[in-house]
Order: structure tokens, then sequence, then C-alpha cells
């Protein structure tokens, strides 16, 4: 039998494998394309997935998971487990070429909540990355995620009306967002899961070794304390490993911090008050990062939120932002206040009183974008400790 | 520029953002290298140095700009105005050259010079001519 496929730009693709005949008439909403295990040579796939706006892996065994490379790397997956399969059978056969490349962006069709619960654990992965699907039969599946599917992109939130003002416009959108779209809170509210995967796969690269340069040869043994200051749904918190991390988040949306907690039970987070005052004593944290949150925020709010940083830090530990560094124009429409990064640099010595030293500096290109705009800078606290 | 810089960004104000984003970047990795790093490693020598590269830039195009007006057989008939079209237009050094603590005394040099200029500029009698113009503003908003 044929595939079924359409040429229309970002659509869902559901790759049925050799279950094309079951799906094919399972109903699936909206304009969609299904492909089979006829589909998987590498040119074929490239140019079906090419403005896919996720893929619905029915068949994992039969998918071609190493052909996603460059681009299709920002292709969101959905993936339904195959049914009546132990975690430990899923890991083995799955492990290295699936479940470790998925990201915040991606999902995971699955009903047995034991199951799920296990490769969640293991994989670190958010809870709001489940699909509950009732049936794990790929034709009923389908039809579970294309309504689904077709649901989130039907949402249409309004918040933030009149001019941009921080504290209300996070606000608002958090309890817009944080529950139904939550790669819309934290992320580009106005483009495709898609576009935010390829946002956050460039910071991730350029995060990553950073993170583990912050942990440095700390003993695996000691509890390593993290911060994120404006953590959102808490996309960040699974970059880090629980059994050698105490990772802590506050935001400034109650609604976000509420999907943060569900997102990752096992985590703390908090709300930030209004006076811009972190929760948590001095020298609490070994590492305290925010991710385009500062650009968000007038000077200010700036260069109290960097103090707070920096007093909940402990001597030797970093401080980590990575900001937009290039903006557009300014209007009262625009969510962000644009800063250059001497300028940056310069209210980050203020509010530090000088006491850092800068340990890594990069600049920060995403593909979409035709100049540089992002940079990471990544400073280390100086002075002794006053607690031991 | 207002405390939360609200002002509006061009296109030139982009470019030079991203200049100034890719020129820390540089800074850094040399610094890091251990190549010929003009300052050490610490946010404000970063900083500082991109600033006053920035001054060196922005007092060519001043120059180049009142040279090029119809004001500019007026400005040459000044000696302090040859002498400053001599220093950095027409015997501009080769500042890849020079030693680190040379670069940053020239630097340094050329944003006294841009911080003189603009004040001459502003209080002469064509100040309020100068003052007029938006892009003056701006460096006297950024320098002075």
């Amino acid at each position: 039998m044929e595939s079924i496929s359409t040429n229309k730009a970002d659509l869902p693709v559901f790759y049925a494998g050799r279950f094309l005949d079951r799906v094919a008439d399972a109903g699936l909403l909206g304009d969609h394309a299904v492909l089979s295990d006829w589909d998987v040579l590498p040119a074929q796939l490239s140019a079906a997935l090419e403005r896919a706006s996720a893929v619905v892996v029915l068949d994992m065994f039969s998918f071609p998971f190493e052909s996603l490379v460059g681009d299709l790397q920002d292709v969101p997956l959905i993936l339904l487990l195959p049914p009546q399969l132990d975690s430990g059978f899923l890991t083995t056969v799955f492990g290295q070429a699936a479940f470790a490349r998925l990201g915040f962006f991606d999902r995971i069709a699955v009903r047995n909540t034991g199951l799920w619960e296990n490769l969640r654990r293991r994989y670190n992965w958010a809870e709001g990355q489940r699909v509950e699907v009732e049936e794990d039969r790929p034709e009923h599946a389908a039809a579970e995620i294309s309504a689904a599917l077709e649901a989130e992109s039907a949402l249409h939130a309004t918040f933030g009306d009149g001019d941009y003002e921080a504290d209300r416009y996070w606000t608002e959108r958090g309890d817009a967002l944080a529950g139904g779209a939550p790669h819309r809170a934290v992320c580009s509210v106005n483009h495709s899961p898609r576009f935010n995967k390829a946002i956050h796969r460039v910071q991730t690269a350029a995060l990553l070794p950073q993170f583990a340069a912050a942990r440095g040869t700390q003993d695996e043994e000691v509890p390593f304390d993290v911060l994120e200051v404006g953590v959102g749904v808490g996309r960040w918190a699974a970059s880090f490993d629980p059994a050698m991390t105490r990772f802590t988040g506050v935001d400034i949306s109650e609604a976000m911090v509420q999907a943060a907690r569900q997102n990752f039970p096992e985590r703390r987070f908090d709300r930030l008050g209004d006076e811009q005052i972190l929760p948590y004593g001095d020298e609490s944290f070994d590492l305290s990062f925010s991710v385009t949150v500062m650009h968000h925020n007038p000077t200010p709010t700036k260069r109290a939120l960097i103090a707070e940083m920096w007093r909940v830090t402990r001597p030797g530990g970093r401080l980590m932002f990575l900001e937009d560094f290039v903006s557009g124009g300014w209007s009262s429409k625009s969510t962000v206040y644009p800063m250059s990064v001497s300028k940056f640099a310069a209210l980050l010595v203020e509010a530090t009183a000088g006491q850092v030293v800068l340990e890594h500096m990069e600049s920060v290109r995403y593909q979409h974008d035709d100049f540089t705009r992002g940079g990471l800078l990544s400073v280390s606290k100086l002075g002794v400790a006053r607690t031991w | 520029m207002s405390e939360n810089d609200f002002y509006t960004p061009t296109d030139l104000d982009r470019l030079r953002m991203e200049n100034e984003l890719l020129a820390f970047e540089v800074r850094f990795l040399k610094a890091r290298s251990g190549g010929p790093a003009e300052v050490s490693g610490s946010p404000i020598s970063l900083s500082r140095m991109t600033h006053l590269e920035e001054a060196e830039t922005d007092l060519k195009l001043l120059l180049r700009r009142i040279q090029n007006s119809p004001l500019g057989p007026v400005a040459r008939t000044n000696r302090n105005f040859r002498t400053l079209i001599g220093r950095y237009l027409k015997r501009s050094p080769n500042v890849g050259s020079m030693s680190p603590t040379q670069r940053a005394a020239y630097f340094e040099g050329a944003e006294r010079d841009l911080v003189l200029l603009l004040k001459r500029l502003g209080r002469g009698p064509l100040g309020v001519v100068f003052r007029g113009r938006k892009s003056f503003r701006t460096l006297q908003e950024r320098y002075l």
C-alpha cells in the first residue's frame, strides 16, 4: 500500500511504519501526513520531515532514529511506546537510539503509568512530556494523539494586553499557558514547538558544558546545589541528575511554579516575590543561573536579581546568564529591554561590587537569525565562605 | 541614556551590539588562549576595552563627517582639528602591531580626544547646530 502524504507545510507527520493499513483508517484529525516503513530511506524521510511540525512515531521498531541529523533534530518527537514491553527491555533496545536523545520538547505516549514512572525517573523526563493514551494500539493511540495536537494548535490564550510591564506580563502568560501549552509559556509564544525546540537545542549546546564545568571536580557524593531564576515550567531541571544535584527553581508566576512542581515532583520550586528577593539564605548554591530572563526586565530589576543571585551563591560558585545582547527596536509592546554585552558586564560588576571573575563567554546564534543575538556569560564568585 | 536604556536601536545600533558581542567573545578567547591578550580576563577590563575601541571608531567617524561637511574648510583652519585629523585619519597607527600597553594607551587617548572634541563642539558658536543633530546627541549621551 502506498503511504498517504500531503505537500502542505508545518503538519504533524505520523510514522505508522508497519501499521499503515490500520492507521490510515484511524480518523486522524486535521491536516497531517502518514508515512509507512517504505518511507525510511534517508532522502525520502528528510523530504517528508522537512517542514513537519512534529513526528509521531507509532512504530518505534522500524523508525530510523539515526537518520534524524542536522535540522531534522529540531522536529519534536512523540513516541508511542510499544505495548506489553517492560522498561528494562525498552531501555536496552531504545535507550541510546531514542530515549537518551529526547529533550523537553519531545513527548512519550504511554498508557501504563508504572512503565512511564520507571522511564521518567531513569531519563529525567518531565511529567508534562507524557501524552496519556487510553489505548496503546497504534490506530487508537494515533487518533488520541491527533486530537491532542489539534486541541493544542487551537489554543488561543490572551494575555499581556496593554504596554509591557515585566511582572504583570509574565504572571499573566504563566496563568494562560503553563497548564495547556508549556512550550509557549517558556519559549517563543508565537512559534511552533519545532521552532522552540531548535532554540532549546542551541541553548543546550552552550549550557551543558558550562553546567559540567561549574560542577568541576566536586565529589559526586557531595550534593551540587543549583538555582535557576525564572525557571518557568522547569525545562532546565532535566539537565541535572537528581541523584547528584539539588535543583531549585524560582519564578514570578504561581502558575509556572505549579506546572514546574508537576513536571518535576522531586525538585523544589518557589515563587519569587515582587521585591525580587530570593527566598534563600546567603551562600546556599554552587550554581545560580538564568536563561533569557534578564533581557525581559528593566535595568533596576536586572541589578536586583544579579545582586541576589550573587548573595545566594557560594564563594567559588558560578553565576551564569544566557541572554540576548542584540535587540531590535524597543516599543511599549516589546518584551525585551535592549542591553549590550558590555553594559551587562558593567552591570554585573556593579551589582556584585566587582567580586566576580569571568570564566567563560560565548556568543550564541540561533538558526533562524541572520545575526548573532545571544551570549552566555559565566562568572565565578570571589570571596571566602562564611560558613563551612 | 536613561536608567532602562529605553532607546530605540536602529539597524546600525543592532550591528554595533552584535559587533560588541563578537568582539567581547574574541577578546575572551584571546585572553584564555594566552595569546596577545591586551587586557586581563576580568569583565571590567573586557568591557572597558570594548568601550575604548568604540570611542576610537566614533571619533574617526565624527572627524570624517566634519571634514566632509560644509564646515570642513572652517574646521581645518583650527590647528587642534588638524592635529586630530593627522593623528586618527592620516597617520592612523597599525593597532594590530602594538603591544597591549600601547594599544590601551592609544585607545584611552582616543577616548580623551573624543570627549574633548564633543565638549568643544557642543560649547562653541555652532553648538546649537550640532546639538540639533540626533547622532551628535547620542555621542554626547554616550561619552559625556
